[in-house]
């Protein structure tokens, strides 16, 4: 019994400006994706360091990311940081929570990702003369990063979608922002969150396969 | 035996005739129940006293209304962006939530004639140093989103060229952030700025000009085709101007003084 009928040119008029937001998401996904993986490689060296100190922030923020959900994240990042006077417009208070929760998740990958990198290879590499750091950073992240790159992929995707809770924080510019500022101003909800969820899965569905083209290339011997 | 055939064949007849001809007022009769989607964010139309029951012109509105009908009110509390998907999915029969009649979202859904006109303020925080409303020119200003004052807003920000809107999912997050300073200035009702400012929940605020707008008139709504309640959505509107009630709800939530006046002189509806 929907009493409902729908306008789907007003709707497919709106394109333009959805398709315009849906790069905006793309860019906050992809830039929160490469500040949480340099952040996440950080933390994975902190919790390998045997400092406590270290060890001890990697794995609260491991533990924060993991077991809180992203909305109140950046939520926390806008309000929260807010009330300490520290303001960060709505595209930054995004961008760093959805950067803050790709580390965390990404910091656990990578460690999981470490342990299936076996030991002499980091022997091996000290061996021919390489610092600690350099055969960490040399030989093993690379290795990590070739093992832990389908879960890099998934939260490329989770990425994506996440950027839907901006809206929370005044973020008007991206898909999700664009179709609810439509939305309010017709109502015609439906046709614009229907459009919208479209543009999402083709949007990520292409992701998964660019990222799927680009690792046959990066991991052929 | 086809006798038979043929009384079945009328009582099913009628019965899908009476079916077909039931419309929304009668449903909501016979249901005995009159579901409202209401706004609880939005102090004084509505929101919740200590023990959490929702409060409010509009509350008090849905609950006359319910009265009126013979039925039971049982308000659906619907932030501003869900109210039209709550009606659409028929979880609720009729919104009384401080809604905006404007030409676009009447080609969506079917509006009643206005039960309240609100006047819109400019709120600011004190180090913004804006003292009127053209002082929000270049400035950081919000407002909720979906809501007659944001569209205002934002179009306004657009003709200026400079400055950044932001829209804020509910009237707390707007007052949040405009004590946080994350907002320098913001439009919201009179009404709303007024109870948010007393409130003495937001620190460093204050209410500095009236916002040049036509003023806010907002209707009951429901399905675009449900002529039957609409009709007595009317009535029951300038029955509650006639009778006197407008002006104790006013008087009862928003304060002393004149309750707005719903007509424009010169023309009908």
């Amino acid at each position: 019994m929907l009493n409902y009928k729908f306008h789907w040119n007003q709707a497919l008029k709106a394109l333009p400006d959805m398709l315009h937001g849906a790069l905006v998401t793309l860019q906050i996904a992809l830039i929160a994706m490469i500040v949480g993986i340099l952040c996440a490689i950080v933390l994975t060296s902190f919790r390998r360091s045997g400092n406590k100190a270290l060890s001890g922030i990697a794995a609260t923020w491991v533990e924060i990311a993991r077991n809180t959900p992203a909305l109140f994240q950046i939520y926390m990042v806008h309000f929260g940081l807010g009330a300490f006077g520290i303001h960060l417009s709505p595209y930054l208070s995004l961008l760093v929570g959805i950067a803050f929760n790709n580390a965390g998740y990404l910091a656990e990958n990578f460690r999981g990702a470490l342990k299936a990198i076996p030991e002499t290879q980091t022997r091996a590499a000290r061996s021919l003369g390489m610092t600690s750091n350099q055969a960490f950073r040399l030989i093993v992240v690379p290795q990590m990063l070739r093992i832990a790159y389908p879960t890099i992929t998934n939260q490329l995707v989770w990425s994506i979608l996440m950027t839907s809770l901006g809206i929370t924080v005044g973020m008007q510019t991206d898909l999700a922002g664009i179709a609810q500022k439509l939305n309010a101003i017709s109502f015609r909800t439906f046709e614009f969150f229907a459009l919208a969820a479209v543009i999402f899965y083709v949007m990520t569905k292409l992701v998964t396969f660019l990222a799927w083209l680009i690792s046959r290339r990066m991991f052929r011997y | 035996m086809k006798l038979s055939y043929l009384a079945a064949g009328l009582a099913a007849a009628t019965l899908a005739s009476s079916a077909a001809y039931a419309d929304k007022l009668d449903d909501i009769i016979s249901s005995g129940t009159l579901r409202c989607a209401v706004v609880l964010d939005f102090p004084p139309m509505g929101s919740r006293d200590e023990n959490n029951n929702p409060i409010g012109f509009d509350v008090d509105y849905c609950n006359d209304l319910a009265a009126a009908l013979g039925v039971k009110a049982e308000i659906v509390e619907t932030p501003f962006p869900e109210r039209i998907p709550a009606l659409m999915s028929g979880r609720v029969d009729v919104g009384v939530a401080s809604t905006s009649d404007t030409l676009e979202r009447a080609k969506t859904i079917g509006l009643s004639i206005p039960y309240y006109a609100f006047e819109n303020s400019v709120t600011a925080n004190e180090k913004s140093g804006i003292t009127n409303w053209e002082g929000m020119k270049g400035k950081t200003v919000g407002a909720t989103a979906g809501t007659y004052e944001a569209i205002w807003l934002e179009g306004k920000v657009k003709e200026w060229g400079t400055g950044e809107f932001r829209p804020y999912q509910t009237q707390a997050d707007v007052f949040l952030a405009l004590s946080q300073g994350q907002l320098d200035a913001t439009v919201s009702t009179t009404e709303v700025a007024n109870a948010n400012v007393k409130s003495g929940k937001f620190a460093g605020i204050k209410i500095v000009d009236k916002a040049p707008m036509v003023p806010d008139y907002v209707a009951l709504f429901t399905n675009r085709d449900e002529y039957g309640l609409l009709n007595y959505l009317n009535l029951f509107v300038n029955q509650q101007v006639r009778t006197g009630r407008y002006a104790e709800l006013y008087k009862k939530w928003v304060g002393e003084g004149e309750p707005a006046n719903l007509t424009i002189p010169g023309v009908y509806r």
